[in-house]
């Protein structure tokens, strides 16, 4: 009983944490920001766009040309890929052909240092960049005319060193996507409105960041982040330390998720929390106090036959099915309403995923496989163990077990 | 050489990729041309009826929706890749036994084709609509499948003069008989899932356009197979 009432206590501090989170978003979507009215100035520097690119994301086209049409005087796009073979390299080349007026480099250079895939396609970017503005954008983010005019308003505070943007995962046309964009629009816009908010801690999110070349520099380039998962975290903690500010813009951009699978979902933040484990540490812990449906749920297996732990994993639920709706409207992202009774469901998988890095500290991203350490520190897993062999087995096992056309 | 894939199932079939994503795979992925070619199912039998109740065939009814849906897909495709999109459908006649079983391709088809009718008359018709037919997987698949369509192979002395092409490879399968026979041939990879996109494909050399493609095809020259691979 006393668990009970425990786990329940958790619960009920991590639904003031959805309020507090709710309050948070409220004020950053109320909030007139630059580009949306305020009064900072408007100046258009030349800005130049590294598109790191590996595979194809959904709505690659789309996301792409989306780039192309930037209400802004001056920018150049680099699209970056480690070898002709990607399937994007095909994308980028049907986006330079359509837009030949516009001041496109297809950067095809394969590069052998660092581990993190997305920082060696940065590295050869940044190396044919112009100008001095240093926009880097993940090729899974879609922006509307108004993007680049937002952001660049925030340099003209020479205090300013990293403007980065907050994200609306859009366009779920599946399961996991679906799963993806409750999360996106729930827990990630919740947390990071929440620390901008009252803690004053703006979150760099790597889908876009904003910097200077004279501190990008200064911090060692994309060379010093090249073993980093969160290449994004430590950059804006180093430019953070150089004295400068980071920014959160209140333009959103979309990040289009439209047909994930479950397995990615899971694989995603499997790593991701392995990620914050590494980097957050004691401060992990407040994660799975902050997931109020996770911790309803623990009374239920305490003493499943207690019809007030039924009623109270249920009322928490529903709460949660109201505050991410909520937020969802606040965001506008379009999602279909009966989606967001799911959100529970989401929550118990984000909490079971909680527990990962307590037993596995590899990362599977990409296509390749690191074992991570503190800040986040990659170094390369050669598997030899179990770990390596089971895949193969299960593999086999159901390829042996296939009847139809495989 | 255009790249090309003759032979696409979405989800007004049995196909599990809906439409707008299917172009949206192959556009990015830089094909030339390619035939939207989902299953008209013979409802003249168990298996074609229950093909028909759980809506793995486009019917009479819903076949100007899906015209218009190709239609409009194929605009965008154009304007956003270049990529030609023609409506086709493959009539697949079901039945219990292999022999006794067809696929067909009608690329560049117009009006309705049930598949009910039979043989000749589904050839007139598509004659009629100068569309192009093309035998799927005419000869014995990989061991795995139990699906044989054998009966255009069987029957083709009867049947090969009323026949454009033939599917010399089919997603995994390889059919050398075609070879051996001469007849004019095609590869593709009978689209149901992303996966299948890597898969035997047609190599065309002329001009991209429908006309110029299906005369290609049915001329038989300057066409060539590649196995596309991610």
């Amino acid at each position: 009983m006393i668990l009970t009432i425990v786990f329940m206590g958790i619960a009920m501090i991590g639904l003031a944490g959805c309020l507090l989170q709710l309050m948070a978003v409220r004020a950053y979507t109320a909030t007139p920001r630059c580009g949306e009215g305020d009064s900072l100035p408007r100046t258009f520097p030349p800005v130049s766009i590294l598109k790191p690119l590996k595979g194809l994301d959904d709505s690659l086209f789309d996301n792409l040309e989306s780039f192309c049409n930037l209400d802004y005087p001056k920018y150049e796009i680099i699209f970056a890929l480690q070898n002709r073979n990607d399937p994007a390299w095909k994308v980028v080349r049907k986006i330079k052909d359509k837009y030949p007026l516009l001041d496109i480099t297809i950067a095809v250079e394969y590069c052998e240092e660092g581990l993190n895939p997305k920082v060696k396609n940065l590295i050869p970017a940044y190396a044919r960049a112009k100008y001095d503005l240093i926009l880097v954008s993940d090729s899974n983010v879609r922006v509307e005319k108004a993007y680049l005019s937002s952001i660049t308003g925030h340099m003209a505070d020479p205090a300013v060193g990293l403007v980065s943007n907050m994200i609306r995962g859009v366009g779920g046309r599946s399961a996991g996507a679906v799963l993806e964009n409750l999360h996106l629009n729930s827990f990630i816009v919740g947390s990071v409105c929440f620390l901008d908010k009252y803690l004053g801690m703006p979150c760099v999110i790597g889908k876009s960041m904003l910097m200077r070349r004279t501190d990008l520099d200064a911090i060692g380039g994309f060379r010093a982040v090249r073993d980093f998962l969160a290449e994004d975290y430590i950059i804006g903690k180093r430019i953070h330390d150089l004295g400068r500010k980071v920014v959160l813009s209140g333009h959103l951009i979309n990040n289009v998720n439209e047909y994930w699978g479950i397995r990615r979902f899971l694989n995603r933040h499997t790593r991701w929390a392995r990620l914050r484990w590494h980097i957050g540490g004691a401060r992990y812990l407040s994660e799975l106090a902050g997931n109020a449906v996770f911790m309803s749920f623990v009374p239920l297996l305490i003493s499943p036959a207690s019809k007030m732990a039924a009623f109270f994993a249920a009322a928490v639920s529903s709460f949660k099915v109201a505050h991410d709706y909520y937020i969802g409207r606040k965001l506008r992202t379009g999602m279909n309403p009966l989606f967001y009774l799911v959100s529970p469901l989401k929550d118990l998988v984000i909490g079971l995923t909680w527990f990962v890095p307590v037993v596995s500290n590899t990362v599977a991203w990409r296509d390749n496989r690191y074992i991570i350490g503190r800040d986040s520190l990659l170094s390369p897993c050669h598997e030899t163990g179990p770990a390596a062999r089971w895949p193969g087995i299960i593999s086999a096992i159901r390829s042996r077990l296939a009847w139809s056309k495989p | 050489m255009l790249l090309c894939d003759f032979h696409i199932h979405t989800t007004y079939s049995d196909g599990s990729v809906e439409l707008r994503r299917t172009i949206d795979l192959y556009g990015q992925a830089g094909f030339d041309a390619i035939a939207i070619t989902d299953h008209v199912v013979n409802g003249d039998n168990p298996i074609g009826r229950l093909a028909h109740r759980f809506r793995y065939s486009v019917t009479r009814e819903n076949f100007a929706a899906y015209m218009g849906h190709i239609r409009e897909e194929a605009g965008r495709a154009w304007d956003k890749y270049r990529m030609l999109v023609i409506p086709g459908v493959e009539i697949s006649k079901n039945h219990l036994t292999p022999d006794k079983s067809a696929h067909m391709l009608i690329i560049d088809v117009h009006d309705f084709i049930p598949a009910c009718m039979s043989f000749e008359e589904i050839f007139v018709e598509a004659k009629r609509q100068n569309a192009l037919t093309v035998a799927c997987h005419p000869h014995y698949m990989s061991a795995a499948s139990d699906r044989n369509t054998l009966f255009l192979w069987n029957n083709r002395e009867k049947y090969a003069r009323y026949i454009d092409a033939w599917e010399i490879a089919n997603r995994d399968d390889v059919f050398n008989v075609i070879s051996l026979k001469k007849y004019p041939y095609i590869a593709n990879s009978d689209f149901h899932k992303p996966r299948h996109l890597y898969s035997w494909k047609t190599l065309l050399n002329c001009e991209k356009d429908t006309d110029s493609i299906k005369r290609c095809i049915r001329h038989n020259k300057g066409v060539a197979l590649t196995l596309f691979r991610n």
